[in-house]
């Protein structure tokens, strides 16, 4: 617990540093290297005289640490040129849409792929078994933001049944029930390319930790004991199999949240990924910076919510500290 | 840990497969001039042409023969797979293997970068930093490099822990085996299987990250490259040319990706005896 902790402060402290020293290596006016020939172009004299004050840019390395690091302790991470607005503005209203879309993905795909897994591992080789096997192993051999173009090009372009991109349908005006109507509409593609391309990995871990489970003497006790079928799947088996799942979660979040920037790409979905890509064509270096923050930031708290869980679910991990 | 790789792939119907689509890819990249008539950077006239004679998946939006930036995207996608898989499993070996064998403080500090490393969101890491040093193809691979040693570090760690204190190891030790001879007869050896698996998932990593930054906008501005031409063709998805832009490069990666996962899921297999015994007992059962 303490050790992850160490961690996850070691990756923040590398992100903050990456952050600050890469603009500042580059040659030239570290003005220029911060925001881009294109971004100064842009920009008024009074608002590049005020850019240079606030972040100390004409003292030495140590004061443009220090207010680097105040302004960042006060939620200041620069301005965006291209949104004219501060940076934690513009993320703030991106992340929620993207909190949306990685979450119930998460979600979904955990609970299908576990208990997809948990029926198949039970019943190995059969052919619902080597089926799924086949079937996810090849679908998760896809790379994201295709698996997102194809459902795109089905359902959106070929069959027109569900709106191609976005997160509400623009002065529509909708309130109530009609609003989230809309915006579940809007997810339903993004979401189901999401879940398609996590399940694999879920989808196996748990079969082949079922498959190993099942082996074990305290199945056969049960076994021999006389439990039911169906208790000897669910409570003995099936139960301990959702160790190896949490701990695999953690590991995926880095995964999932470029998988959302992908998809989100995709389907032109207003959260983070979006917003990265724009940044990305309009050059808008403290945007990108701020989002690599924010990023890390959200991986490494769902990385620590993780742990938390799993102390919870394994009481041998909480007496062992 | 002896495996005859050659026996896997002609035994394996998933080797098979997977072989057989690289060995295409691999076909596509090398004999690429010779399976086009146009130039991947040429003009040909016309833009948005249908597949036709001449142009079999019709040309881009820029007049482009969409099947001669096919063939030579390919290259493009073996060159990083190849360089990434030899940099990063390099890394991965000198670092894992290093912290296993000297272990006390510099072992522990490289296995804290390790976990601190895996923790972050690698694309966006360096979608920043090739932002600020402009792209260029070998930046890209650098840089992909430097962030996919971290997870092979931590096999090749493990396993070297387990490898040192073999019987067989501990034997060559009381005859008097320098630490040089042991790494050199015994440990690297016995490694090799492991390496070439390492190789393998480093292998599609790249291709999968290259073509995700491409994508996204970060790629060598001279280079052709798959993620390039999706990001081009997905802005054109109200116009035909979908059919025989965006897909067919879609399904050259998808293909590539697959065929790379195919030959590391069945050497993972042979590897490991557990599931090698569960696939020998499905088998026989099906039987």
């Amino acid at each position: 617990m303490k050790a992850s902790l160490i961690n996850y402060l070691i990756a923040l402290a590398a992100i903050f540093s990456l952050n600050f020293i890469l603009p500042r290596l580059m040659p030239g006016d570290p003005m220029n290297a911060i925001y881009g020939d294109e971004a100064l172009v842009a920009m008024t004299p009074e608002l590049k005289a005020d850019l240079i004050r606030q972040f100390s840019l004409d003292r030495s390395w140590w004061d443009q640490l220090q207010s680097y690091i105040l302004g960042l302790l006060q939620g200041d991470m620069g301005f965006s040129y291209y949104y004219r607005d501060q940076v934690s503005t513009v993320i703030m209203g991106a992340l929620p849409w993207t909190l949306l879309l990685t979450g119930l993905a998460l979600a979904i795909a955990t609970l299908i792929g576990v208990a997809l897994g948990i029926e198949a591992g039970f019943k190995r080789g059969s052919l619902f078994d080597r089926g799924l096997v086949a079937g996810l192993m090849f679908l998760g051999g896809f790379p994201d933001f295709f698996i997102g173009i194809l459902l795109l090009l089905i359902f959106a372009v070929s069959l027109p049944v569900l709106p191609i991109s976005g997160a509400v349908s623009p002065y529509a005006g909708y309130h109530g029930l009609a609003y989230v109507l809309d915006v579940l509409r809007h997810l339903a593609l993004p979401l189901a390319s999401m879940i398609l391309v996590q399940l694999c990995g879920i989808f196996l871990l748990t079969r082949n930790t079922m498959v190993t489970l099942l082996a074990e003497s305290f199945i056969l006790t049960a076994r021999a004991k006389g439990c039911p079928e169906g208790i000897i799947k669910y409570s003995h088996a099936g139960r301990n199999s959702l160790l190896p799942v949490t701990t695999a979660t953690g590991l995926r979040i880095p995964n999932l949240l470029t998988g959302a920037i992908f998809i989100e790409i995709v389907f032109s979905y207003p959260g983070v990924g979006s917003l990265l890509n724009t940044a990305i064509s309009a050059r808008d270096y403290p945007l990108i910076q701020g989002i690599l923050l924010i990023v890390t930031l959200t991986v490494l708290t769902a990385n620590f919510l993780v742990d938390l869980l799993y102390t919870r679910l394994d009481p041998r991990v909480r007496y062992a500290h | 840990m002896h495996i005859d790789s050659m026996g896997i792939i002609t035994h394996d119907l998933m080797a098979r497969v997977g072989a057989l689509i690289m060995g295409i890819v691999i076909c596509m990249a090398v004999f690429a001039p010779q399976l086009s008539s146009f130039s991947p950077h040429d003009f040909t006239g016309k833009v948005f042409l249908p597949p036709g004679q001449d142009h079999p998946l019709g040309t881009d939006s820029m007049g482009q023969d969409i099947w001669a930036r096919l063939l030579y995207g390919a290259r493009t996608s073996l060159l990083v797979a190849g360089a990434v898989a030899l940099f990063s499993t390099a890394l991965s070996v000198l670092a894992g293997a290093s912290a296993a064998l000297a272990g006390g403080l510099y072992g522990r500090a490289v296995m804290r970068v390790v976990d601190a490393m895996i923790c972050l969101p690698a694309i966006v890491v360096m979608i920043l930093v090739a932002a600020y040093l402009r792209p260029t193809l070998p930046l890209l691979i650098i840089l992909i490099s430097a962030f996919s040693w971290p997870g092979g570090a931590r096999i090749i760690r493990s396993q070297v822990l387990s490898l040192k204190e073999m019987m067989h190891i501990n034997a060559a030790r009381t005859f008097g085996a320098g630490k040089g001879h042991i790494i050199a007869s015994h440990i690297i050896p016995e490694l090799s299987p492991i390496i070439s698996a390492q190789m393998l998932q480093d292998a599609r990593r790249a291709v999968f990250m290259e073509a995700g930054l491409a994508f996204m906008g970060v790629c060598d501005p001279g280079v052709i490259s798959w993620g390039k031409m999706m990001h081009q063709a997905l802005a054109f998805t109200y116009l035909d040319v979908w059919q025989w832009w965006l897909v067919p490069t879609g399904l050259a990666l998808s293909a590539t990706l697959v065929g790379i996962s195919l030959l590391s899921f069945s050497l993972e297999a042979a590897m490991d005896p557990r599931l090698r015994s569960i696939t020998k007992h499905g088998r026989a059962r099906l039987a």
